[in-house]
């Protein structure tokens, strides 16, 4: 059966004063049916506008998706007038943002905003929409909900506000949804919490799950595949269990080592990747994470590394990898 | 803890951000008072023929240029008609100034600053300009000009001040819709699939209506003062209709032989005006999120 979405070789760039950015430069990916995809990356590495690019909701006209396709069942999204991307939105492909405290609009109640899209895209009344907000409400192990649904954002802790969040994505049942980061700004336990809730209800739907985060830590345990993005690339993907024993790319193998780890002694310094990601705007000539890599040769100045198959559905983009050494292997 | 107990919890009362504004008003003495002193007012207006034996066109030649006195509180006029009744129904006059102008004023400046705001772009262009060649105008001078225009019934004379005054009310919406534009919760709104109608109505004008309220009640005294300057150089409410402008211009020739006649209008005046400022300042301090405690 064909994936889902296949988003193939996407470019997002921003125009800005200092000329333009290429967040997102020709990254390509695919979610199966009931799958679990996990996009890692540090900050400003793409992730986030490679996911807004799926919904057509990048900034303009600062930014513009300039080429690529995104095939969501079938249809190209890129190509779907604004009118039937509407009802795409919300009710097909549905995000769960970072902060739900500025994702909410604080002058609404909770389940005014819950059953927003229900209303549009389900044509519930006003009525039928609460009733149903208070069914996810309590679906996302909020007490009370039916008094609940009368609150504003304000009256609703930080962990709350994020359930609601993930109530408003799942109101209409979607068969994507996009995790932004759902849990950075949780604190640890309530975001054990929240990842398991949204691991729950996307086997119950059997949705599928694009979960971007920089937490190595917990995407072993959610996603079945991870990509990894680095200055506006896929730089390595594979199955989760592939990337995390046999990193192929320096990068990747740098963000695992820079996971703390209980096991270790504690004496063991954290490591940590030397240097800044490069300027999007003039990126390097050749592989991107050159200059920070401790095992680039000639090589690597010169010629941008494609993506190449390495093992068995396991890709990356690094030429010391594909010559067959792994030096960064311990 | 009880099952019982938690459900109390639960069940206790919700604070509306509109409710929290009420409380927040209801502390600040100086804007209660001056809505009290607006409420009474409008209640004596209407109920004018209940507070007084007198009307405000009767004239009785036997009683001209009283001083006050128990069978004419605020004395009569040169034409023997009793100041307080006239003042009584110049409130009317002048509150219904102040309502309908904003009422106009928000059916105009609504629309066009969330239109400009949302829209942006050429059409934001174009509406701001419009906007800013109407706010160049010297108002009372437009105001003039569309009263020349439109004819001298009361109701026309609402429609030059408000056909006037709509210009910072649009400017003021459009301010708002600009930046909240940008908040992440328009986006969110967005990712549900929701339209800009559906996004400007229920996610922009809500949030910016605080300023708005607050603009509109500073707003009444100057409809009200506009309508009283209009009187006073004789192009407002034609008489027999009282108006406060009237009065105080009639009042005014006579300023150093009967000053009094000058002085009911004026207070009156003077008090309306400062309650409607005083009332704006106590529902700004009460509408801003940042003064909640």
């Amino acid at each position: 059966m064909a994936p889902l979405l296949e988003v193939r070789n996407i470019k997002t760039y921003f125009q800005t004063q200092d000329g333009i950015v290429k967040a997102v430069d020709g990254v390509s990916y695919d979610v199966n049916r009931g799958e679990t995809i996990a996009l890692v990356g540090e900050s400003g590495c793409g992730k986030t506008v490679s996911a807004l690019s799926i919904l057509r909701l990048v900034a303009e006209p600062a930014g513009k998706i300039l080429a690529g396709e995104i095939i969501f069942d079938g249809v190209d999204l890129l190509k779907l007038s604004d009118e039937d991307m509407h009802k795409m939105r919300g009710a097909r492909i549905s995000i769960i943002f970072q902060e739900p405290q500025t994702y909410i609009n604080p002058v609404l109640t909770i389940g005014r905003q819950i059953s927003e899209g229900l209303e549009f895209h389900k044509n519930m009344s006003p009525r039928e929409g609460m009733q149903e907000a208070a069914r996810l409400l309590k679906l996302v192990g909020i007490p009370h909900p039916e008094r609940r649904i009368y609150d504003y954002p304000h009256q609703f802790s930080g962990g709350m506000r994020q359930r609601a969040m993930i109530a408003i994505a799942i109101a209409c049942q979607p068969q994507l949804i996009i995790a932004d980061e759902p849990t950075t700004v949780v604190d640890v336990t309530i975001q054990a919490q929240l990842l398991e809730l949204i691991r729950n209800i996307t086997k119950e739907f059997n949705t599928s799950l694009i979960l971007i985060t920089h937490n190595l830590g917990i995407v072993a345990r959610y996603a079945k595949r991870v990509f990894v993005m680095y200055a506006g690339n896929i730089i390595e993907y594979g199955s989760a269990m592939d990337v995390y024993h046999f990193p192929c790319h320096p990068y990747t193998a740098g963000l695992l080592a820079s996971v703390p780890r209980l096991d270790e002694p504690r004496k063991v310094r954290l490591q940590s990747i030397e240097g800044q990601p490069p300027d999007l705007i003039a990126p390097p000539r050749g592989c991107a994470f050159q200059d920070r890599c401790a095992y680039s040769i000639p090589q690597c100045l010169n010629e941008k590394p494609p993506l190449q198959e390495i093992g068995p559905n396991h890709y990356t983009a690094c030429w010391v990898s594909q010559k067959g050494t792994r030096p960064w292997q311990k | 803890m009880t099952a019982q107990a938690n459900i109390r919890v639960a069940t206790r009362p919700h604070h509306t951000l509109w409710g929290d504004a009420w409380v927040r008003l209801r502390r600040n003495k100086l804007a209660m008072a001056g809505g009290i002193f607006i409420i009474l007012l409008a209640l004596a207006a209407i109920f004018a023929p209940l507070l007084t034996p007198y009307t405000f066109a009767k004239q009785n030649y036997n009683a001209i240029l009283q001083g006050p006195s128990w069978t004419h509180p605020m004395g009569t006029d040169q034409l023997g008609r009793d100041t307080f009744a006239r003042l009584l129904y110049g409130a009317r006059t002048s509150l219904a100034v102040g309502i309908f102008t904003q009422f106009i004023v928000i059916c105009i400046g609504l629309p066009i600053g969330s239109i400009a705001g949302y829209a942006g772009g050429k059409v934001d262009n174009y509406l701001m300009r419009f906007v800013d060649v109407m706010y160049a105008f010297p108002d009372i001078l437009l105001v003039i000009l569309l009263r020349s225009v439109l004819g001298g019934s009361i109701f026309n004379i609402f429609l030059a001040i408000g056909l006037v005054a709509w210009v910072n009310i649009a400017r003021l919406v459009r301010g708002q819709i600009l930046s909240l534009k940008s908040r992440d919760f328009i986006a969110a709104s967005r990712a549900m699939g929701g339209m800009g109608r559906h996004i400007t109505w229920r996610h922009l004008l809500p949030n910016s209506l605080g300023p708005v309220i607050v603009s509109i009640t500073f707003n009444v005294p100057r409809a009200i003062f506009t309508e009283a300057a209009l009187s006073y150089i004789g192009i407002g409410v034609q008489p027999p209709t009282p108006s406060w402008g009237t009065m105080i211009q009639d009042g005014f020739g006579l300023i150093f032989a009967k000053p009094y006649m000058l002085l009911f209008p004026a207070i009156a005046l003077a008090l309306l005006m400062l309650a409607f400022t005083f009332l704006g300042e106590g529902l700004r301090d009460a509408l801003d999120p940042k003064m909640r405690r």
